[in-house]
């Protein structure tokens, strides 16, 4: 399986030095991807790539980063996608603002974009006069989804800290903002917020810090599960388990510990499908049918033991 | 600048004292550098400051070039209090100094090298190369250097080149005083020469050039005053013409020393084969003919010539550093194959380099350190240092030399140049070595420390110990060697048996290849 | 030469002297006087609970100071500990969650697999370097990348984990409130200590962060000392992997960007010289402590995480100035 995959991208890879993605008649779809070594996205690939193989009417060129905040080896990548003439690009922009341009290029060229994961700017959208729709969760409203599961827990007055993503990208700040949104919604009480830069290591020592200079903690919003396993971890060594955690992505290593009631909660945004999902949906505009407008929201749920 | 405060200055003949120096004092924390300073400069002069390493001339000069302050005392500059703050000032003010460790920057060009304290620039404020092309041929014509292209380099230059392009650097620069910091201790005595004509010529000029040296006999050759300090005291100036080599010596070290004798050592008798090279060619020896020489236990055998004429690589060729492009070297009639120090020290070999600091010391580590270091075998039990073992080791080993050192822990950095060579001297003396190279083996030592490890080679070739020495000072190896094989251009030109034995001699071989390759290229 | 009288003599702690301790004390100094800052203006720092946070956080980035100062005694650098660890990390957690092992057998074949992992890379860092006697700066950013993509190949990009509760035990076990996996690292400092100042292996390596040539001549043979010194760095990366592992039972193909940075800056405030051959590991030890406080007091004082940043900066600059002071005034 993983070799066909490691196959599948040197395919790929040759595809694009040689520049010959018109090789046949079926619809040649481009791939934007955001850092690779972020699971979340590696699994979006490997459903995009088995959605290639499954739907089999046409060709998936993907290009994915070295890490998230490399926003310039996707510009590189839109204007490979134009000089070779594809029939649509699907992007999950890595930085909202700085994309937008670009992708207008593409546009003017008569290739079909759809954005998904993470919504250009709207400002910088107004400004360079581009209409384009986004695909993609509401992170905003997923967050909101974890924080409400804890706020419901914990009721009015609940003391809760926030472990936000990388600051300045734009899901750390929805998530924050969804957290928040909770945070006034039930009355809770936030005491700090802090990045752990999306690492579980770097969230398992920050939030031991906030742990002692908060010992009333009784409510943590992890911006992702990863963090939030950090988060498990301090709580475990601190011999604490009367505090409540909730997180976001659900990615496999927190199953275990939602069942056992280690954590709350946590966020499912189907990211294995979300890539493939866009790409039915530009493809369906290749073929003819009408212009994406606004935002065509991707399914979120909220996973919790039950 | 300079030029223009001097010019106000009357004719400086009749200056009586251009730079004078009293009472002046330097501390280091507990530590006299100088301790009662007192000389002056005339106007024109060529002065020389001698004495033994340690006794205050570096300190000296790093004062006057505005590197240190100084903490009492008095210095005056042309009737003006003299005190820079940093060697801008003191240059701005014309005193000018080369010193002894280059501080030339090896990939720019000798151009830039020569204007890199004032770059010229154009109207737009870029660089002005046409001018500091100018401004450097200028300078290298003014010290007779027209064969040297401006453009290249200053790391395709050898050493007696480079020495000429700070001297040229520190002269356009108006200087009123330019002192030289032992500047032919790298040089030949031809480049030592050269040298000589060039200072001729400055001091005609009306610059005061102060000479600081080891070598007598060019403090004799070229000087008009002297000024021996000793243990960071002025014992006092002499004139020249008043005072002879032997008077300056005795100020210099405080005694009187034996003087060397030109008479073969009796005991000392060449007993069996110890090294036979055989057409023996390193890499860097670009003839197709290798050098073939024999050296039998107890016997010293030197190896003259100019720099550059593969002294150094033939003893680095038999100790395994530089790679062996042809032929064998015989131990004890058997051919041995050494693929690196290791190999040669295992077979017995020791090997003093020419550079202490780059090759032979470790200089922050201590003393101990780094008598041990080719040695550690000895000092250790299963990989673990035993330090009461090493320290009393050290100790004999320093003993043996007559190293002096405040404590065997001290760093090596803290001691003289004479007794830092010892300490190199001593680590391959722990070994017992049966052959010892040796590569200028009492380079920027002074005169006291010289005759001691004079004694000490002498005494390992009576043990029967077989000494290879290259040296570039002729006199120290017609003092030590039984024989003087003398090379050039990587080829032994002749053998010279102690009867034959005269500087003459030497040069005649040494030069004689070297001027039908018209230069002296490195 | 008069030099002798002012040079910059920093003669290796052969043993203790008065000027080693002295210069160990200026780091302890500064330790100090942030642990009573911070235990003045926080209410929680000096709490046993605290204490133990800071020792199990400072605890992986210890290790890898370890490593890291060998390998920066002899003037080298190793910018790849960060992704080794991770590297070392998804394979140890591979070997861990193979199926048909008791939980004995895979945690011993994890702690095989980490540090046999962190000890190639080590090796291949110095083999490389030392033959072909090129900048460990450049090898060791090619290793990092090597690594990181290895890890990442390895794991498929995910996060591996459910392992043995055992090791989880070991992770958080505590000895009267001393984190075992902070001895472990305790213990590494140690045998490094003893190492670099009673054997001839250590002397050695001092010599050739000083001079490489005389070593080279006296007949040593300095490719395999630098070689050695790279390896014990990849060993401690192996050994920090275990660490993380235990700690956060996890092995994440992402851990440790950016670590390298913290193990240099612990080397270098504990007053090891970037340029080689000189320097301690007890420094190492202290340097490790500063930036732990640093990170844990600055949080308990309710600074903002940009601020933190910010802050930690000026600390390793002043460290580092603070540290030629030092060395300037001791050596008179």
């Amino acid at each position: 399986m993983k070799l066909l995959k490691i196959a599948a991208a040197a395919a790929t890879g040759l595809a694009l030095l040689a520049g010959t993605a018109q090789a046949d008649d079926k619809p040649v779809v481009g791939l934007i991807m955001k850092s690779l070594a972020n699971e979340f996205f590696q699994n979006m690939m490997a459903g995009a790539q088995a959605h290639e193989e499954k739907r089999g009417d046409y060709k998936l060129l993907a290009v994915g980063m070295q890490n998230e905040t490399d926003f310039e080896s996707q510009i590189n990548a839109v204007e490979n996608f134009i000089t070779q003439g594809v029939d649509a690009i699907v992007v999950a922009p890595a930085d909202s603002r700085a994309m937008v341009r670009p992708l207008k290029k593409a546009m003017e060229a008569g290739i079909v974009v759809v954005n998904f994961d993470v919504a250009l700017d709207t400002e910088a959208k107004k400004q360079q006069n581009v209409e384009l729709a986004f695909v993609g969760p509401d992170n905003r409203g997923g967050a909101k989804l974890a924080g409400d599961a804890l706020g419901k827990k914990l009721g009015a007055g609940g003391k809760v800290v926030i472990i936000e993503g990388n600051p300045g990208a734009d899901n750390a700040n929805e998530r924050r903002l969804g957290f928040e949104a909770s945070v006034a919604e039930f009355e809770l009480d936030l005491l700090d917020s802090r990045t752990a830069h999306w690492e579980t290591e770097e969230a398992n020592s920050v939030f031991s810090n906030m742990l002692t200079a908060h010992p009333d903690i009784q409510g943590v919003m992890a911006a992702n599960d990863s963090m939030a396993i950090g988060v498990v971890k301090a709580l475990e060594s601190a011999g604490r388990d009367d505090i409540v955690v909730v997180g976001f992505d659900n990615i496999p290593a927190v199953g275990p510990m939602i069942s056992d009631g280690r954590m709350l909660a946590t966020v499912d945004q189907f990211g294995t499908d979300m890539a493939a999902n866009s790409i039915d949906l530009a493809l369906e505009v290749v073929k003819g049918g009408p212009q994406l407008e606004g935002w065509v929201k991707t399914p979120i749920e909220l996973v919790t033991a039950n | 600048m300079a030029a223009a405060s001097l010019a106000a200055v009357p004719d400086p003949a009749e200056i009586p004292a251009f730079l004078s120096v009293d009472g002046l004092k330097k501390h280091f924390g507990g530590v006299k550098a100088l301790d009662g300073v007192s000389f002056s400069l005339l106007k024109g002069e060529v002065h020389a400051l001698v004495g033994e390493n340690g006794a205050g001339k570096s300190t000296l000069i790093k004062i006057l070039s505005g590197v240190f302050p100084y903490d009492s005392g008095s210095i005056s500059l042309a009737g003006e209090d003299y005190r820079p703050a940093n060697p801008h000032v003191a240059k701005e003010l014309g005193v000018q100094v080369v010193h002894q460790e280059f501080n030339l920057l090896d990939h720019l060009s000798i151009a830039e090298n020569i204007s890199v304290e004032r770059m010229p620039t154009t109207r737009f404020g870029l660089l002005d190369k046409q001018e500091m092309n100018r401004r450097a041929r200028l300078a290298l014509d003014a010290i007779g250097l027209t064969d040297v292209d401006v453009k290249a380099p200053v790391s395709s230059l050898g050493i007696a080149h480079r020495q000429l392009v700070e001297i040229s650097r520190a002269l356009q620069c108006k200087s009123q005083i330019l002192i030289l910091d032992e500047p032919t201790a790298t040089l030949t005595e031809r480049e030592t020469k050269r040298l000589f004509d060039i200072i001729a010529s400055i001091k005609a000029e009306g610059v005061t050039v102060v000479f600081v040296s080891h070598h007598l006999d060019e403090v004799f050759a070229i000087c008009d005053r002297v000024t021996v300090f000793r243990n960071g005291v002025s014992i006092g100036t002499d004139r020249i013409s008043d005072t002879t080599p032997d008077g300056v010596v005795q100020k210099m070290v405080g005694r009187q020393l034996a003087a060397t004798t030109n008479e073969a050592d009796p005991d000392r008798v060449p007993g069996e084969l110890a090294l036979r090279l055989d057409e023996f060619c390193t890499q860097a020896n670009p003839k197709e003919k290798g050098v073939s020489f024999d050296l039998s236990y107890g016997e010293i055998v030197g190896i003259a010539g100019l720099v550059g004429a593969g002294r150094t690589e033939i003893l680095r060729g038999i100790f395994g550093v530089d790679p062996i492009r042809s032929g064998r070297i015989l131990q004890a009639g058997n051919e041995v194959r050494f693929n690196g120090p290791r190999d040669a020290i295992a077979a017995g070999i020791g090997f003093v380099t020419e550079d202490r600091k780059d090759e032979g010391l470790i200089l922050d580590m201590p003393i101990a350190a780094n008598i041990s270091l080719a040695n550690m075998g000895a000092v250790s039990r299963s990989g673990l240092l035993q330090f009461s073992e090493e320290n009393r080791r050290s100790r004999d080993g320093g003993a043996r030399l007559k190293l002096k050192y405040g404590r065997i822990s001290d760093a090596v950095s803290s001691l003289s140049g004479g007794n830092q060579q010892k300490v190199v001297l001593a680590k391959w003396l722990a070994r017992n070595p049966k052959v010892l190279l040796l590569d200028e083996p009492t380079r920027g030592v002074d005169v006291g420390a010289k005759a001691e490890i004079y004694a000490i080679l002498k005494e390992l070739a009576r043990e029967g110990v077989a000494l290879l020495v290259v040296s570039s000072e002729m006199p120290e190896l017609m003092t030590l060697a039984d024989r003087i094989l003398v090379l050039a251009e990587h080829e032994i030109q002749g053998e010279l048996t102690r009867p034959e034995f005269s500087e003459e001699n030497i040069l005649k071989l040494a030069y004689g290849q070297a001027r039908q390759a018209g230069g002296q290229k490195q | 030469m008069t030099t002798q009288t002012l040079s910059e003599t920093m003669p290796k702690p052969t043993r203790f002297s008065v000027r080693n301790v002295l210069q160990n004390a200026g780091i302890g100094l500064a330790l100090l006087a942030l642990i009573l800052f911070f235990s003045v203006f926080t209410e929680h720092f000096l709490t046993p609970n605290n204490i133990t946070n800071i020792l199990t956080q400072i605890t992986i980035n210890l290790v890898l100071a370890v490593g890291m100062t060998f390998v920066i005694l002899i003037g080298g650098i190793d910018l790849s500990v960060g992704s080794v660890m991770a590297f070392a990390a998804v394979v140890a957690g591979k070997a861990i969650t193979l199926p048909g092992f008791g939980p004995a057998e895979a945690i011993a074949l994890a702690i095989v697999a980490a540090t046999l992992t962190g000890v190639a890379c080590g090796m291949i860092n110095g083999v490389i370097s030392a033959y072909w006697a090129l900048p460990s700066f450049i090898i060791t950013l090619g290793m990092l990348n090597i690594a990181r993509g290895a890890a990442l190949q390895v794991s498929d990009a995910q996060t591996i984990y459910s392992f043995p509760y055992a090791f989880e035990e070991f992770g958080s076990a505590m000895i009267y409130g001393v984190p075992v996996v902070f001895l472990v690292a305790l213990f590494l400092v140690l045998v490094a200590w003893f190492v670099l100042n009673f054997t001839v292996f250590g002397r050695l390596l001092y010599g050739i962060g000083n001079n490489e040539e005389a070593v080279r001549l006296a007949g040593h043979s300095v490719y395999w000392y630098k070689v050695a010194a790279f390896t014990i760095c990849g060993f401690t990366a192996g050994i920090a992997a275990i660490v993380y592992m235990a700690r956060l039972n996890i092995s994440s193909p992402i851990a440790g960007i950016g670590f390298e940075l913290n193990a240099i800056a612990a080397v270098i405030i504990g007053g090891t010289s970037l340029s080689g051959g000189r320097g301690s590991v007890i420094g190492t030890l202290l340097g490790a402590f500063i930036i732990g406080v640093l990170a844990n007091g600055l949080i308990l004082i309710g600074l903002s995480d940009f601020m933190r940043q910010m802050i930690t900066g000026v600390v390793i600059i002043v460290a580092v100035v603070l540290d030629y002071y030092r060395a300037k005034y001791t050596s008179k």
